[in-house]
């Protein structure tokens, strides 16, 4: 018959690393309940850690799209209204020349009315050159200075760079934050003037100067006008697109934020409903282990002997 | 016919009282460290009939043959080798969280991301002031955070090499105490007290050095003991009574090897595969292949922002000055930032103007730095090391309950158990109480004798 005998050190050796075994891992979780992570270091989970490395990333990333897309509505709002002014300017320049473009009107009548056109021009320029919400030139690309210079003639050129430039909205997403100056100013070529604001000048000087040309500088100008219009009607929608754009990433971004914080939930969050039932099971086993020990511990032979 | 009654019972009254001593001698040491269950060996004595008395029944009673230590050498060995490995499990994960600590917990990862999200944000209006005060700032951090992480990892290797260095301590101390037991060993008398205690004493220290190398070891006939370093084929340790001296020497990269000396006459190298002195060599060797990935990061990292700033104007209109310095190649105990002042960021390209809002240069930055990639390399670092970590820890608690099954099986039969002991008590007991009625008989048997008129 073989017998297994234990050695009475063994047994309390045993005996004492498996009650502590089971004391730091009820210890364990209850350090994951009270933190509400389930991953203290990365080692305990390399894959999910990993994971949830690189959600925080692209969470933080997010939130800098969040700030940039805010610019970008903000001076595409800002263009908007701007090109709304400038439509409101247009359209009372329009009444103004069709006045003028009757022959019935004296040539005093015809200057007055070129002398207001010029002063409206004044104002479309100064509107030209307003600033955006970081200081820069609204309709001047990316240039600091003023988008239109005029010289001591009255005559507009353009300052500004040729393109206003991209802003990144996230996923590789980007909307150009602006219009320049002749992307919505210049006439389609065969118009007799590059842009609006010279056939806008030629307008004025021409009903000024008086004379037969005047009534043709009318008609000129309502040609040009009407043809500007259309320029800043065309903007409009662009801008009005831009827009939409702008929103359409912004709620994309916020659902796959949404999606991102459920799944470092997941991955990376304490579970209290399946970790306080291995609390409550770890405890159990431990009280069983530690009664179980006192009783053994106490069975001696020589107890039995006199 | 010339057995004698009362010396019979003289001679059981004796052999009980020796396995008294031993019963106690046993329960006495039940928990002394290292001690080897000793149990009485008691044979008949037996005598030939003599001449001219062939033939003739003669019993002599019993005698202790000797003291037996119930300690079987297979069982032991398994012991040392289970518990070198087990050791070294120990050692090798200890030095691989600390390494892991160190780069995790300086936050490295964070700070890269942090500088990457404030280049991003500053396109969004690259001539502000505050966006690019932010972008140095997290620079600054993120070059801090690069110095702290080498520096928390030479600490480690520090640490590991001191303790590398005392555990080499302990083993020349333990092989040079052998080599005493051996010679004492040597000149023991078989099966003596002297030699069983002494014999204690060898496996002891041989237990206590396998916890710091893995030994291999040959027992004489004499009961002495041949012991080499890393297996059977490694150099001599001890040998008789004299005893070799383990040394260490550290490589450029902070690795470790060992050498004995003292034997040959040049030192003998040791392959050691056990114990906690192959634990710390073989974390000391994944240490510096983090370190030389961690600089590489760094260098990736600079190398890239300064190939860029270069490459633009700032809006000065002067051309970009580098805004990491340290040295090429970047290491992430030299990085240090050289651009004081956001002013310096060059986010235009050449062809600008000056005060340009033109971002190209910067969008040309975040591309390079989007396909370099340095953040996922940092992240691939950490999970690579963590990755480690839980490996070897699953090894070391398969390798620990391997160990104490060893334990366990040698205690089964070295380690002595109070139950069994008192029963060897109460049965001495009985036989000293039967020889000596044996000796009273004996007495009545004489008197009988006597009173014959």
């Amino acid at each position: 018959m073989t017998t297994i005998s234990t050695s009475t050190s063994a047994f309390y050796e045993r005996s004492s690393m498996d009650i502590a075994d089971l004391r730091s891992r009820a210890e364990g979780l209850q350090a994951d309940l009270s933190r509400g992570q389930r991953i203290a270091r990365s080692s305990d989970d390399p894959v999910g850690a990993s994971r949830l490395r690189q959600l925080q990333r692209a969470d933080s990333l997010s939130q800098i799209d969040v700030a940039n897309a805010a610019k970008a509505n903000t001076n595409l709002q800002l263009t908007d209204s701007a090109l709304g002014t400038f439509a409101d300017y247009v359209t009372r320049i329009q009444e103004l020349t069709t006045q003028a473009a009757n022959g019935t009107m004296t040539d005093a009548a015809r200057a007055s009315l070129g002398t207001e056109i010029a002063q409206i021009r004044g104002n479309m320029i100064q509107l030209a050159n307003s600033r955006d919400v970081e200081g820069g030139a609204l309709f001047g690309g990316q240039s600091a200075g003023d988008a239109f210079t005029v010289d001591s003639a009255g005559n507009a050129t353009y300052a500004g760079t040729g393109t206003a430039g991209d802003l990144p909205l996230g996923d590789g997403q980007n909307v150009t934050r602006g219009l320049t100056g002749p992307e919505f100013l210049k006439l389609p070529a065969g118009s007799g003037q590059p842009d609006l604001l010279a056939a806008l000048k030629a307008l004025a000087d021409g009903l000024q100067a008086g004379g037969a040309a005047a009534v043709q500088a009318a008609q000129d100008g309502l040609a040009a006008l009407n043809q500007g219009m259309d320029q800043i009607t065309t903007a409009q929608t662009v801008v009005g697109t831009r827009l939409a754009w702008v929103d359409l990433t912004t709620e994309r971004r916020t659902n796959l934020g949404e999606m991102r914080s459920a799944e470092e939930t997941d991955v990376g969050g304490t579970d209290i409903a399946s970790t306080v039932a291995r609390l409550q099971e770890t405890m159990t086993v431990l009280e069983a282990s530690q009664a179980s020990f006192t009783k053994l511990a106490s069975l001696s032979l020589f107890s039995l002997l006199n | 016919m010339a057995s004698d009654l009362l010396s019979i019972g003289r001679s059981g009254a004796q052999a009980a009282r020796v396995a008294l001593d031993v019963t106690a001698q046993n329960i006495a040491n039940a928990s002394s460290e290292g001690y080897v269950r000793r149990s009485a060996r008691l044979a008949e004595v037996s005598s030939t009939g003599g001449m001219g008395a062939v033939g003739d029944v003669s019993l002599s009673g019993v005698r202790l043959e000797g003291v037996v230590r119930n300690a079987d050498l297979f069982r032991q060995a398994e012991v040392r080798r289970t518990g070198a490995d087990a050791a070294r499990a120990d050692a090798e994960v200890a030095g691989l969280e600390n390494v892991q600590a160190a780069v995790e917990q300086s936050n490295v990862y964070n700070a890269m991301v942090g500088f990457e999200g404030s280049l991003q944000q500053l396109v969004g209006d690259p001539t502000s002031a505050s966006l690019r005060a932010n972008v140095i700032e997290s620079a600054r951090t993120m070059v801090g955070t690069f110095n702290i992480a080498a520096s928390a990892l030479d600490a480690v290797g520090t640490g590991l090499r001191f303790e590398a260095t005392d555990a080499i301590t302990q083993v020349n101390t333990l092989s040079g105490e052998l080599a005493r037991v051996n010679l004492r060993l040597a000149r023991a008398a078989d099966a003596s007290s002297d030699q069983t205690s002494l014999l204690d004493q060898r496996d002891s220290l041989l237990q206590q050095l396998s916890a710091f190398t893995d030994v291999s070891t040959r027992i004489n006939a004499d009961a002495t003991v041949e012991l080499r370093l890393g297996g059977a084929s490694g150099p001599l340790m001890v040998q008789g009574g004299s005893a070799g001296t383990l040394g260490m020497t550290t490589a450029g990269d902070g690795t470790i090897s060992f050498a004995v000396s003292g034997f040959t006459a040049s030192s003998a190298a040791a392959a050691l595969t056990g114990g906690s002195l192959a634990g710390k060599a073989q974390a000391l060797v994944k240490l510096a292949a983090v370190h030389a990935r961690l600089d590489s990061l760094a260098d990736t990292m600079a190398a890239t922002v300064n190939a860029a700033q270069t490459a633009g104007i700032t809006p000065a209109n002067a051309a970009g000055q580098p805004l990491f310095g340290g040295g090429a190649p970047f290491t992430a105990a030299s990085l240090t930032l050289a651009l004081p002042d956001g002013a310096g960021i060059a986010t235009a390209p050449a062809s600008a103007g000056a005060n340009s809002r033109d971002a190209t240069n910067l969008n040309a930055l975040r591309t390079a730095l989007g396909s370099a990639d340095p953040v996922g390399g940092m992240d691939a670092l950490l999970f690579d090391i963590s990755g480690t970590v839980q490996g070897r820890t699953v090894t070391r608690d398969a390798l620990r309950t391997i160990a104490s099954g060893a334990q366990v099986s040698l205690q089964a039969q070295a380690g002595v158990d109070l139950d069994q002991e008192a029963v060897n008590l109460v049965r001495f007991q009985q036989a000293f109480q039967a020889s000596g009625k044996v000796m009273q008989t004996a007495k009545d048997i004489f008197d009988t004798l006597l009173a014959i008129r």
